[in-house]
């Protein structure tokens, strides 16, 4: 939802400059290969399978670069949330310059449950992909 | 006494009849006796703002209390009584807690790595002569051999300089991905009562254990179960929901962030290699 709203808050703000933090780090280090923790995840250490997280990194990796369809074969919800990052970096610096609407956060049940099937949908897509 | 007359009930007759005094008396309708209850005490009007707004942490009185002062007994009431401390956190005071978690966390960071190299220099010297011994065992896993070297690699000093100049911008990240994460399983699981900034507020002042990063070797494990620990309870005080569901938001996002945190590891390896100019 959209709601009318004054000037961006000083979190607003501060996750706007992490967000842009890590679009840049994305952007600027050649995240695309295989061995990108230092350490083996420890998730698929012990199970050998993927975390809910894997291929985030690559996500981003390729999301900050346009490559959409790449980004989403890793992880769509790491691409949705390179997606947010960005979003909401433009839209608070549209409303430090002056647009009176914010995105309003509905606490509905319906939508925790969305979020939550979406979750696990990525989880068993990582799965299925069953990339290293 | 009363200050003008009130309405009573009497339980035995059920009339309504006016009073303006409390205590025992006879009901004017039906005659039998009956006990008014005194009125509950009016609260004040600043009382009732004291209720609905916390004075603040010691730190976010720091300008009353003195920088010092103000960092100790946060510090103090952090470890001791946290719900007391959570209690009194202004959720319109998340710069001054942002800047508590960055200052606590980069400092003692930053005094460890100091204290570290000389108590532990002849460990890292035990782990240069066990990685040299094993290089030529095909047994070892390349994963033990890389946790091994990358140690060996931390404690280097160009590392702990750069890593220490980079704490900040990093304890600033963690700490806003660490408070999403957080306040995004709330929202899922219907506790995130009071909004992002009460999230906030439990993540920034559950840094304060660790000053332990300042403790060589075991202070930062001992400093990050008490921070996680506080996180819990900071979620419980801040947003006034139970244990159960305080535990559950804070445990669920770390082990999300579990993962993470090796991606961001690797991240910030590869970035200081190609600083350094190694391959």
């Amino acid at each position: 939802m959209i709601a009318r709203a004054g000037r961006p808050s000083a979190h607003a703000l501060a996750l706007a400059a992490v967000a842009i933090l890590l679009l840049a780090s994305a952007a600027l280090l050649p995240l695309e290969g295989p061995p990108l923790a230092l350490l083996a995840c420890p998730f698929r250490a012990a199970t050998g399978l993927p975390c809910p997280g894997c291929g985030f990194t690559r996500a981003f990796h390729f999301a900050v670069r346009g490559r959409f369809a790449e980004a989403v074969a890793f992880s769509p919800l790491g691409t949705l949330v390179a997606l947010a990052c960005g979003i909401h970096a433009i839209w608070t610096a549209l409303r430090l310059a002056g647009l009176p609407y914010a995105p309003r956060l509905e606490d509905a049940r319906g939508a925790r449950w969305a979020v939550a099937i979406a979750l696990v949908a990525n989880w068993i897509f990582v799965l299925l992909q069953g990339r290293p | 006494m009363l200050e003008g007359a009130v309405l009573a009930r009497c339980p035995s007759c059920r009339n309504t009849f006016s009073t303006d005094r409390p205590g025992r008396q006879d009901c004017p309708v039906c005659g039998k006796p009956l006990v008014v209850p005194e009125p509950p005490a009016a609260v004040p009007a600043a009382g009732l703002d004291a209720v609905s707004e916390p004075a603040g942490t010691p730190w976010e009185r720091r300008a009353q209390l003195g920088f010092f002062t103000a960092w100790l007994q946060t510090l103090q009431q952090a470890v001791l009584e946290p719900g007391k401390l959570f209690a009194s956190a202004r959720l319109d005071k998340g710069a001054a807690q942002l800047g508590f978690a960055v200052l606590n966390t980069s400092v003692f960071w930053a005094l460890g790595q100091i204290l570290e190299r000389p108590l532990l220099i002849g460990q890292r010297e035990q782990l240069r002569q066990l990685l040299e011994g094993m290089s030529d065992n095909p047994d070892v896993g390349p994963v033990v051999r890389r946790i091994l070297e990358a140690q060996l690699q931390a404690s280097s000093q160009s590392w702990v300089v750069a890593l220490t100049l980079l704490t900040p911008v990093f304890t600033f990240v963690l700490l806003y991905v660490n408070a999403a994460v957080t306040h995004g399983i709330a929202l899922l699981l219907g506790q995130a009562k009071r909004g992002f900034p009460a999230t906030f507020a439990a993540c920034a002042y559950a840094c304060a254990p660790l000053v332990l990063l300042a403790v060589p070797a075991c202070g930062s494990i001992v400093g990050l179960i008490w921070l996680v620990a506080l996180t819990a309870v900071g979620m419980k005080v801040t947003h006034r929901i139970s244990a159960a569901g305080a535990a559950a938001s804070v445990l669920v996002p770390y082990f999300v962030l579990c993962c993470l945190m090796f991606a961001a590891l690797g991240t910030l390896t590869l970035a200081l290699r190609r600083a350094v100019g190694e391959p």
